[in-house]
């Protein structure tokens, strides 16, 4: 029904940047029609830091504690993309018992990130309960890291060939007191939420994005996995000793925001998994390989990508064989994933578009670096 | 350790389809690229997206080596799924030069593409929308070139507003 | 028919508010009641940094190597030193560090081959000025001296 008397000049509407739905200083233009969304466009950049203007002026060693300012939630996954990225440039292996502990400590980062990521997406979409349980057990989370290394957020755990510091006195015992802990809890989460009728009214079919268009924006982790592709690079190009793991890739076919967070759930129970059979099995050992004080790697260039929650995390680093690295290029999930923003939102409500900038799971500091 | 030549089926057939706008197929620890002219990588990219199912464009980014002829390196990361493999596609391309923008095969390249252009100002040909993506757009200068340094932008900034010589 | 009974009677619903409820108890309270109750932070908690001094003779341990100014990213770290003709080392003059830059990584207590520079436990580093935050040697060496509430 056409109402020709009516001005329907398309409405611009400034999301952001500072806008707690946006999870940072995204600034999201919308182009409305009433209540619908025509279009969008993201105007990012307000956290750019140069970090990897910063890498030309440091050496391997001394700019690894900036990439665990990228994506902050997800620190020791962006540490171990990049001493992995290293390490391929000067061919070192960290030692097996370094393995077993960056493989649990990375997926125990994994759980706090999607704890986080569940519980403000919960808050956006109206459940305020959510957040202060998934806080609570992230916290245990971060316990761990504090008595592992001594800090909480930005971790700096991993050192190029290995690890810096030997495991504590009870680590083993602690984090399998929290597996057995955290089980019942993303229980718990469940029973608030999955079959919620205001949880599900609100994500199921909301923010579609199918395999075909997810490849076609490079867009990885859980978000493809709900798309039905059953791709994870723990699995496809395993690193780090992930292929002695059991464990499986959950994945979904609809595509939508609804599938997107039982992906998640699942890979939390997923990273539980990996982390009981690593900790049953940290072989002993040195903790570090022989690497050389002074690196100076070989001239020459390497991309190595790691899953990180968010997705495909890639470091391209370039070595002209001094004491700083050429380049380094970090290739971010979360600005890759947020370009598939425009695509997912046309059409819906505006109200949907706070769940889908929630489901993508974007960090800005890792979007604007 | 040096870059090792790369053979097999698909360098093999990309040689034959490209000749010599195709310079080499290398590979190092482990990763194989090929390097090729700057005007063909478009096709190379149409190619393997087509041919070889090379259907996710995981980075595209560029380095900058101001002393060689060509100053810039554009790198093009590609994946595939099907196959599981990856290949790095590079090309030298000079100041002024303009690669043709891959957005039509992949939409991720857009960002990207915008984001070379920021740090670099190379300046991507058909390219929709060529704005910088990080930076603000009254920003001068291309700061990931080497020659750029960190603290142009805050002297002048400090110069012309404060008439003090330096922040820092 | 169960859907249908299920969607009335808010089964859904209430299931989620027993899950509340049940997280009522005064057992599960998580909330620190900073500062009157001070964290316990670990053992390896990186923290204010501290010149450590011999306990025996209150000489420092530093031996002004300049390693942890070598290794620190940021940058922030000022030694200076005197030969001393007599014992044939060197004397520490001066040691600044500016904990506003600082990221708390650790790699200059890694440096350290004495383990005099140290990141403790201390957390409580907020100064009213931006000089407060440069800390000079004695700073360094006594720590920092935050007001403690009590109950």
């Amino acid at each position: 029904m056409s109402q020709t008397f009516l001005d329907s000049n398309e409405l611009v509407l400034n999301m952001g940047p500072q806008h707690p739905s946006t999870h940072g200083v995204l600034r999201v233009i919308l182009k409305l029609d009433g209540e619908r969304v025509n279009g969008t466009e993201c105007v990012i950049g307000y956290l750019h830091r140069g970090v990897e203007k910063i890498a030309e002026n440091r050496t391997y060693q001394m700019f690894a504690p900036y990439v665990d300012r990228m994506d902050y939630v997800a620190a020791v996954s962006n540490g171990l993309g990049y001493v992995l990225a290293v390490e391929r440039l000067i061919n070192v292996e960290a030692t097996p018992r370094a393995q077993a502990v960056r493989v649990i400590l990375t997926e125990l980062n994994r759980i706090a990130s999607h704890l986080l990521w569940l519980g403000t997406h919960a808050l956006d979409i109206g459940a305020i309960t959510p957040l202060f349980y998934t806080l609570r057990e992230r916290e245990e989370v971060l316990k761990i890291f504090e008595n592992y290394c001594g800090a909480r957020l930005t971790t700096h755990a991993f050192r190029i060939g290995g690890l810096q510091y030997e495991l504590y006195d009870g680590f083993e015992r602690e984090v399998n007191a929290f597996c057995d802990w955290f089980i019942p809890k993303v229980d718990e989460y469940e029973e608030l939420l999955t079959n919620n009728r205001i949880w599900r009214e609100r994500l199921i079919g909301v923010g579609i994005l199918n395999a075909a268009d997810c490849k076609r924006y490079g867009v990885t982790g859980p978000v493809l996995r709900a798309s039905g592709v059953a791709w994870d690079l723990r699995k496809a190009q395993p690193y780090c000793g992930y292929q002695n793991y059991e464990f499986d890739i959950p994945t979904r076919q609809n595509a939508d925001t609804y599938d997107r967070y039982v992906v998640r759930m699942e890979e939390m129970r997923q990273s539980v998994r990996i982390v009981r059979q690593a900790v049953g099995a940290i072989p002993d050992g040195p903790i570090k390989a022989k690497v050389a004080k002074v690196l100076k790697p070989p001239v020459g260039e390497a991309y190595v990508s790691i899953e990180a929650p968010k997705g495909e995390l890639g470091y391209y680093i370039v070595s002209d064989g001094t004491l700083n690295p050429y380049r380094v290029r970090v290739r971010p999930p979360s600005l890759i994933n947020l370009q598939a923003l425009d695509q997912m939102v046309r059409g819906a409500l505006v109200a949907d578009v706070v769940a889908i900038i929630g489901t993508l799971d974007i960090v800005l500091g890792e979007i604007d670096r | 350790m040096a870059a090792e030549p790369w053979e097999d089926e698909l360098t093999r057939a990309l040689a034959q389809q490209f000749g010599s706008r195709i310079e080499r197929f290398a590979a190092y620890v482990g990763q194989n690229f090929l390097v090729a002219e700057c005007a063909a990588v478009y096709d190379i990219v149409e190619a393997l997206r087509d041919q070889w199912q090379f259907d996710y464009l995981a980075e595209l980014t560029a380095v900058d080596f101001p002393s060689r002829p060509k100053r810039f390196e554009v790198i093009y990361i590609l994946y595939s799924f099907a196959r599981n493999q990856r290949i790095r596609v590079k090309c030298s391309a000079a100041e002024g030069e303009r690669p043709r923008s891959v957005v039509a095969l992949h939409a991720t390249a857009d960002w990207l593409e915008r984001e070379v252009y920021d740090m670099f100002g190379i300046e991507f040909a058909d390219h929709p929308d060529l704005r910088r993506l990080l930076l603000p757009e009254d920003w001068q200068g291309f700061p990931l070139r080497r020659d750029a340094g960190i603290l142009d932008m805050d002297n002048r900034w400090v110069q012309e507003n404060l008439g003090i010589e330096s922040g820092q | 028919m169960i859907a249908l009974l299920k969607k009335i009677l808010l089964v859904d619903l209430l299931q989620g508010l027993w899950v509340t409820f049940r997280n009522q108890h005064p057992k599960h309270l998580y909330t620190e009641q900073y500062p009157l109750e001070r964290p316990k932070v670990a053992e390896r908690f990186r923290g204010a940094p501290r010149l450590n001094i011999n306990p025996d003779n209150g000489e420092t341990l530093c031996i002004s190597c300049d390693l942890c100014a070598k290794a620190c990213p940021e940058n922030l770290i000022v030694v200076t030193s005197v030969r001393n003709e007599q014992t044939k080392r060197k004397d520490l003059t001066t040691f600044t560090y500016d904990t506003s830059r600082c990221m708390f990584c650790g790699l200059c207590e890694d440096a350290c081959p004495v383990d005099a520079l140290e990141l403790t436990q201390d957390f409580e580093l907020a100064s009213y000025t931006r000089e407060g935050l440069i800390w000079d040697r004695q700073m360094l060496e006594e720590g920092p001296k935050p007001t403690r509430y009590t109950r």
